[in-house]
């Protein structure tokens, strides 16, 4: 049977009216607010000086001065060592926790879902878990630690210690996120490989490094990327842990740009941060697609 | 031939051993890793005399529940709970069908419209909230449930048209070309056998929008301030009021938690997709 010319545009019609107002309300709710975050980072806007408004006589302003704001160059830094700790320590932890659960036992299936806790719970009840831990005068943690002796201050309010102690609760978090990644890529490993390894007298690591690793490495690699992306966006846990501080050594660069605009009310200044962030989250979510693609590819 | 059975037995000995060991390690694992978290759930139980304590033998109290009751705080969770269900249920009305149009439309720009959808899921929440909030004050939207739904579009719909394409696309158009043959026009086709052949991935897909919502603190933080405030900002509003009330902030803390505790325990098996959205190969 031949489609009729008629029906099927009547279908096609059908379609576009169907993809027509979610693209309309998402160019609404996206692109207009991103054009409109890049004009207002081209402004001074400062909502206490209604002048500011609009006024696109210095364009590049708030860019320039970016440039030599040594508490931006800090925060960028301090995001640095946020995203590599985190993301390094949940590709481990990630990895580690899936080798144990791979296999199939009734304990362990229970444990995939108990070890979800954490990256699905609210992540202001996240910061409040860890701030409990943190508090010197309630926290078992701390109480443990005076009873073998070996008592500590809080980690929280000690500079040398707070970012750790943010990378150590956001890892807790998320280090779910890579295992169950990691899960479902070692579920497609082939069995004969290992198997032959095995045979062959390949060791435990061994097998892993040179059989099941390559089989895994593309999923880890995404996955690392998009916690790479997501630790950018770092804030429930640093507004309930440390407010930034002591100082400003656990602000990081999103934090920096909430701090301008909703507290010092510099939303032209705060918008030029958060411009650039965009920039670097999208070329690292190009980074994505092109590494999916290269991987379709591979798969043929 | 007796030594080649002693030796696989051996061996199956052997493996059972390595097994169990590593249900008791995984066992271990867990509870190490739930420690912190089951901690603030038995605090929430314990008397405000004794809430410093660690004894395991306490009289668990209801008091801290009671006194959220009186307060603001059963007022936020409502807010909650309407925000989060009507921004999942505007998400899924509108990006269903965009969702079903672009698996079975053949558009050639299909690719750049999920390009675009990643961007969005991508985007930094800072991005979003200074346009919204300098928006919000001229269209009198602060501070309104309204305000907090439109704001949840902009992760829940690219969340649905990422999630139910895939669907869509592995129901086979047969089907409905059989319903098409039949008299149903384009639409009620999809809704009368498309739509019930997808309803497992739409209802993950609703569950995970609404758990994105509730737990969204960012937004409510900025967007609203007393009459809109969610749980999460309600929790912070009171630790600033009242300061570090431990008893009744690990209340807050549990209730706020038990929906979507409950709810990704049912969806588990879709978090990966629903989370990585375009990360983890179909």
């Amino acid at each position: 049977m031949r489609p009729g010319g008629r029906t099927s545009r009547r279908r096609h019609d059908a379609f576009r009216a169907g993809l027509a107002p979610a693209l309309i309300v998402l160019a609404l709710i996206t692109i207009a607010p991103a054009v409109f975050l890049v004009l207002t980072s081209l402004t001074p806007l400062n909502l206490t000086l209604p002048d500011t408004a609009w006024d696109f006589s210095t364009p590049l302003g708030n860019y320039l001065d970016l440039l030599d704001d040594p508490r931006f160059s800090r925060s960028v830094w301090v995001q640095v060592k946020l995203s590599v700790a985190t993301v390094a320590v949940q590709l481990l932890m990630g990895l580690g926790v899936a080798l144990l659960l791979n296999g199939d036992t009734p304990i362990r299936r229970f444990a995939r879902s108990g070890f979800l806790i954490p990256m699905v719970l609210p992540p202001i009840v996240v910061g409040i878990v860890w701030r409990v831990m943190y508090a010197v005068d309630i926290s078992p943690f701390h109480r443990f630690m005076d009873w073998i002796g070996l008592p500590v201050g809080s980690l929280i309010t000690n500079p040398d210690t707070a970012l750790m102690a943010i990378v150590i609760a956001e890892s807790w978090e998320w280090f779910p996120f890579t295992m169950l990644m990691a899960l479902a890529a070692l579920q497609m490993v082939p069995a004969a490989p290992v198997e032959a390894a095995r045979i062959d007298g390949a060791n435990g690591w061994q097998t892993f490094r040179y059989v099941v690793f390559p089989y895994i490495q593309q999923t880890m690699l995404v996955a690392g990327i998009f916690r790479l992306i997501d630790s950018i966006k770092a804030f429930p846990l640093i507004f309930v842990l440390t407010d930034g501080g002591p100082g400003d050594v656990t602000e990081v660069t999103n934090y920096y740009a909430y701090r301008q605009a909703f507290t010092f009310s510099l939303w032209g200044y705060g918008s030029a941060i958060a411009t650039l962030m965009v920039i670097g989250i999208f070329v690292l979510s190009w980074a994505i697609d092109r590494l999916t693609r290269a991987a379709d590819a591979e798969a043929g | 031939m007796p030594k080649p059975g002693d030796r696989s037995s051996r061996a199956r000995r052997g493996a059972l051993r390595r097994l169990r060991l590593g249900d008791g390690a995984t066992l271990v694992l867990l509870a190490l890793v739930l420690f912190p978290f089951v901690w603030l759930v038995q605090m929430s139980f314990r008397p405000n005399t004794d809430i410093l304590g660690y004894e395991l033998a306490f009289t668990p109290t209801l008091a801290h529940y009671r006194a959220l009751w009186t307060g603001a705080f059963p007022g936020s969770f409502v807010n909650s709970l309407v925000t989060s269900t009507a921004s999942t249920a505007l998400a899924l009305l509108i990006g269903v069908p965009a969702a079903y149009s672009l698996s079975r439309g053949g558009y050639k720009s299909a690719r750049h419209i999920a390009l675009w959808i990643l961007a969005t899921r991508m985007a930094p929440p800072i991005a979003f909230t200074i346009p919204f909030f300098l928006a919000y004050r001229f269209l009198g939207l602060s501070d309104t449930r309204t305000g907090l739904i439109l704001i949840y579009l902009t992760f829940n719909l690219a969340l649905v048209i990422w999630m139910m394409k895939p669907y869509f696309d592995s129901v086979p158009r047969e089907l409905e070309e059989a319903a098409w043959i039949d008299g149903c026009g384009t639409w009620s086709a999809f809704w009368r056998v498309t739509l019930p052949l997808s309803s497992p991935g739409l209802a993950a897909t609703a569950v995970i929008c609404f758990i994105l919502s509730w737990n969204d603190f960012f937004y409510a933080l900025i967007l609203t301030r007393t009459q809109a405030s969610t749980a999460p900002v309600a929790i912070v509003n009171f630790i600033q009021y009242t300061g570090w009330e431990w008893g009744r902030i690990a209340a807050a803390g549990t209730l706020v938690m038990l929906p979507v505790v409950a709810f990704s325990i049912l969806v588990r098996n879709y978090l990966v997709r629903g989370l990585a959205a375009g990360g983890v190969k179909e």
